[in-house]
């Protein structure tokens, strides 16, 4: 570009060289022709001619600027005035920089999340499959010998793999781990069309019953555990207490869903019982569309092939239909929603953002008209003086940019803290391409728009008035684009401090919820029991037993005991149940309930009330009668008229037994599993002993086992002592998974606090952001008419006079700024409450909100009236009367 | 005006217009040759006087400057304005005089 333009200018001045040659030459050889000698004929002409390097230069005044050079000119000149007013420069550098900057933070998470493909071959056909429970509306796992029948009988896809996350405790090599993996169908890597860094992919044969343990594990692991060394293949870990061989290595950077698993093994190879069994659904399918085929298609399809199963599998399967989603769509989830919410909040800021510089620019021009009207005089086209301002806007803008990729970088650290924890694809969030020019992007558009309005109003500027008012400029039309200017902003920031408030209201309302147990003061964590003290199931429940009944003796617990599934945990384990021993005819119809397998002092460890009858006990063994605890809400919704206690319940599948009744011994209070918002819909609750599950089912209850501890101490302080503990009964047993009850509840919060937090954070930036330009503008006005107030005061104005005078103004803007603010929130809120779980406990139209925001606004804005407002009462008539 | 009279006859270089325009006013007009090239420049970048280089009887390369359609309505509109204004001189002077217009 600039070497071109070199080339062409080095052209020209040739040309142009060669041109007056031409003409001296001529000249010189006609003054020969005539008789002169040809010095006397040189000197003449060049005598004639007059100064060369005048006339060059003359020339090149005349050449057209290109528009490079004039660019170049506009650049320099546009940093030279800026260099000329630094605080203003820096004012308006800042405010950008801190609207672009959030714009970019948040757009570089929409765009790692959402935006970008999936790192898989044409992940576009990529879909989850799972089993729809058309009764309840919810999507849910399904089993193996459905898988199966799927792969079998389906025609809608290229391939279809089955995975189920599962954790191992990797005990060899190196020290003990507990780790996340995943079991997958053997064709899991060739659906998604991804290729090992090393090694080959699990086989079919690896993937039946009987077949050898193999494993693929992550980069990870082989960087870890195996320093990336290529001879890692062949070698064996030890997985929960098996030996593994490693086939194949990962890619780096592989990942699917959230839980990055590090080690991959065959799903068909398991416990023979869980993979024929029709009722165990914990499963999910992964499938490659066929080209041309539409997800509806597929969805059609499936339901076919689904209901070809239930019919011929009559007892076990639900009318279920199938599920398809995209697969994007399914590791993203609502997290998209979130983020585009937040994605608008921000925009709002940078608008806010732009008025408040746009403002600065009005109010600089005005100051400026006097060099305008100079340089109009001087020939200066409107066009010129519209793009100088407009260059200078988007140097501004441009810097803005700059810094506040800066700001960005340091804000997505931010975003990412607060973010729920399971942000989908994190590690795909970065400062890439994109960003970049989605940053640079906004930053031009910024500088052009909030560059040109107040550019093609100042360059209006008449010049004999210009020049007359000396710096004074003319007003008028300014003072009217500012008072909007501040209108807007006020509107806008009325907008994010709604929606704020609507979420902290939210968050407050869960934070009064009652979960149904005591959160505070509880401790949780997972352990790996040793491998060699878990190959039967009776020592796994000895294990257990001897395990808790030592951390109960530490000084400072007060109770203790294990669940295989704790409330808001995000897990489930649900399943059938019905009231006495009468088979509901329609399997469909069969209530389900969330199961609790527990140690019998579980209840008491979370201070869930019993509220009739007795706890489990240590005696509800495998020896003694099937006994159960159910919650307040099965005992009201199915024992309405009676006592529940002593009632029984059939359980359809007790492990491998059918059709197991239970005696109900006793009723508590009714837990939040889900979430303290309750919007997943409320199941009814069984509690029943962890040491009645019989043989074959309990090794698969034991990955689930979580130990809860009440201790009044602090985590950091009991959680060393606990784990001497739990290393003395086995050097080789992983703890993890350690938290506390109050993190739960938090992260449970999770959906709400993270768009809350930056709503909140977003609204106070747009409050500040409001306030500094109704400030500046009022401010400003009243140094515009200090020479009107002297007037007033010398005419007898009283100080209170002056203070109504400009804060009366500033009140209008206000008044007119929250009035619009309020209709524009009354829409917008509807958005905020269109996000299923979003809000809770409060309404989008909340009076409360409604009349509190509007009042803080307006009283942010008098105060922003008054401190110049007060400066204008203590002037001085005489010295205002002066004042130029 | 005068070099667009005088580049309206035909294309014409440098030189030669300054000989020309020696010529007709009779060494009249007395000006620093330099300075035309700037005016050319300027005419040029109106759109009033279009050039290329050619080649001259002598052999040597030499950019020939020629009036455009543009400039030939410039010309025009000119002429009629320095008419309108000898007119009325001469009437205010008295002389009967017409038309001295080149």
């Amino acid at each position: 570009m600039k070497w071109r333009s070199w080339l062409q200018r080095r052209r020209w001045e040739r040309r142009m060289d060669a041109e007056l040659q031409f003409h001296l030459d001529c000249q010189i050889s006609d003054y020969v022709k005539q008789g002169l000698s040809q010095k006397d004929a040189e000197l003449r002409a060049s005598r004639e001619f007059g100064p060369v390097d005048l006339a060059k230069d003359e020339c090149r005044d005349q050449k057209p600027l290109e528009p490079l050079d004039q660019f170049q000119r506009d650049v320099r000149y546009a940093s030279r005035s800026l260099r000329k007013s630094p605080g203003f420069a820096t004012a308006v550098v800042l405010t950008l920089a801190l609207g672009i900057g959030a714009n970019t933070a948040i757009f570089s998470v929409l765009q790692g999340v959402a935006l970008s493909p999936l790192p898989y071959h044409q992940p576009d056909r990529l879909v989850l499959v799972a089993l729809y429970n058309r009764t309840l509306g919810y999507a849910t796992n399904l089993s193996y010998p459905d898988f199966l029948d799927w792969q079998r009988n389906s025609h809608s896809f290229e391939q279809i793999a089955a995975f189920k996350g599962q954790g191992f405790d990797l005990s060899s090599p190196g020290a003990p781990e507990h780790i996340d993996g995943k079991e997958v169908s053997s064709n899991f890597f060739g659906t998604l069309g991804v290729k090992l860094g090393l090694g080959r992919d699990l086989t079919p044969e690896e993937d039946r019953t009987g077949g050898v343990p193999a494993v693929v594990i992550s980069n990870r692991l082989w960087q870890d555990r195996f320093a990336g060394n290529p001879a890692t293949l062949g070698k064996t870990i030890t997985l929960d207490g098996v030996d593994y061989t490693i086939v194949g290595v990962l890619r780096p950077g592989f990942g699917f869903g959230n839980r990055q698993a590090d080690v991959y093994t065959t799903l068909g190879r398991t416990d023979s019982l869980l993979r024929n069994d029709r009722t165990i659904h914990d499963i999910i399918c992964v499938a490659r569309l066929r080209r041309q085929v539409s997800v509806g298609q597929a969805q059609a399809e499936m339901n076919a092939v689904q209901d070809h199963i239930d019919e011929l599998n009559p007892s076990t399967e639900r009318g279920l239909g199938t599920y398809i989603l995209p697969l994007k769509q399914f590791f993203i989830g609502d997290v998209e929603g979130t983020l585009v919410l937040l994605m608008g909040a921000v925009g709002f800021v940078l608008l806010i953002a732009s008025a408040n510089v746009a403002n600065l620019l009005l109010a600089r021009s005005t100051v400026r008209t006097r060099e305008f009207a100079v340089r109009l005089a001087l020939g200066a086209s409107r066009l010129q003086i519209v793009r100088q301002l407009v260059t200078e806007s988007l140097l501004l803008s441009i810097i803005g940019g700059v810094v506040g990729l800066g700001i960005a970088k340091w804000g997505i650290h931010s975003v990412l803290a607060a973010s729920p924890g399971d942000v989908p694809r994190i590690d795909n969030i970065s400062v890439n391409a994109p960003v970049l020019l989605f940053t640079f992007g906004i930053s031009t558009i910024v500088g052009l728009v909030f560059g040109l309005f107040p550019a093609l109003k100042s360059s209006k500027t008449d010049v004999q008035a210009g020049l007359k008012e000396g710096g004074r400029g003319s007003t008028g039309g300014h003072q009217r684009a500012q008072r909007v200017l501040v209108t807007v902003q006020i509107a806008l920031a009325l907008v994010l401090l709604t929606g704020g408030s609507l979420l902290f209201r939210t968050i407050h309302n869960l934070m009064a919820v009652n979960p149904g147990f005591e959160t505070r003061q509880v401790i949780s964590f997972q352990v790996g029991l040793s491998p060699s003290s878990v190959t039967t199931p009776s020592k796994v429940r000895i294990a257990y037993q001897q395990l808790i009944d030592r951390i109960r003796q530490i000084p400072g617990v007060t109770a203790a005991d294990i669940t295989a599934l704790l409330p808001l945990s995000q897990q489930d384990n649900s399943g059938p149940f019905w009231v006495g021993s009468h088979q509901p005819a329609s399997m469909a119809q069969i209530p389900r309930a969330i199961y609790y397998p527990i140690g019998p002092d579980y209840l008491n460890t979370m201070e869930i009330p019993l509220l009739r009858g007795r706890s489990l006990t240590r005696a509800d063994n495998l020896d003694s009668e099937r006994v159960v605890v159910i919650d307040s809400l099965l005992a009201r919704a199915y024992f309405p008229d009676r006592d529940a206690v002593g009632q029984s319940l059939t359980i359809p599948h007790w492990g491998a037994a059918l059709n197991v009744a239970a005696r109900v011994v006793g009723v508590v209070g009714h837990v939040e599993h889900w979430g303290l918002d309750g919007s997943l819909g409320e199941k009814p609750q069984i509690y029943y002993s962890f040491y009645q599950l019989p043989d074959d089912i309990l090794p698969v209850f034991r990955r689930e086992v979580t130990f809860a501890v009440r201790t009044p101490l602090d985590a950091a302080t009991v959680m060393p002592v606990i784990k001497n503990v739990v290393y003395e009964a086995g050097s080789d047993q992983p703890i993890y998974n350690i938290h506390t009850m109050q993190e739960l509840v938090s992260s449970s919060m999770g959906r709400q606090r993270f768009p809350m937090l930056f709503l909140v954070a977003f609204a106070a930036l747009g409050l500040l952001l409001a306030f500094l330009g109704t400030y500046g503008v009022i401010s400003y006005s009243t140094t515009r008419r200090v020479h009107e107030i002297g007037i007033r005061t010398a005419l007898g104005a009283a100080k209170s006079d002056v203070l109504q005078i400009v804060i009366g103004q500033g009140f209008r803007i206000a008044v007119i700024g929250v009035a619009t603010g309020v209709v524009a929130a009354l829409i917008l809120t509807r958005v905020l409450s269109s996000f299923s779980r979003l809000l809770f406990g409060v309404r989008a139209s909340d009076p409360l909100t409604f009349i509190a925001i509007p009042l803080l606004l307006i009283s942010a804005a008098l105060l922003a009236c008054y401190i110049p407002a007060r400066r204008a009462a203590r002037l001085d008539p005489m010295i205002a009367l002066r004042h130029e | 005006m005068l070099i667009l009279k005088v580049a309206a006859l035909q294309p014409i270089h440098g030189y030669a217009i300054v000989q020309r325009l020696q010529q007709i006013s009779k060494d009249a007009l007395q000006i620093r040759q330099g300075s035309l090239y700037p005016a050319l420049y300027r005419l040029e970048n109106q759109g009033w006087l279009k050039s290329e280089w050619k080649t001259t009887e002598g052999g040597r390369d030499a950019k020939f400057y020629s009036l455009t359609k543009t400039g030939r309505r410039q010309l025009d509109a000119e002429t009629a304005g320095w008419k309108r204004l000898c007119e009325a001189i001469s009437l205010v002077l008295g002389t009967g005089e017409r038309g001295t217009g080149q």
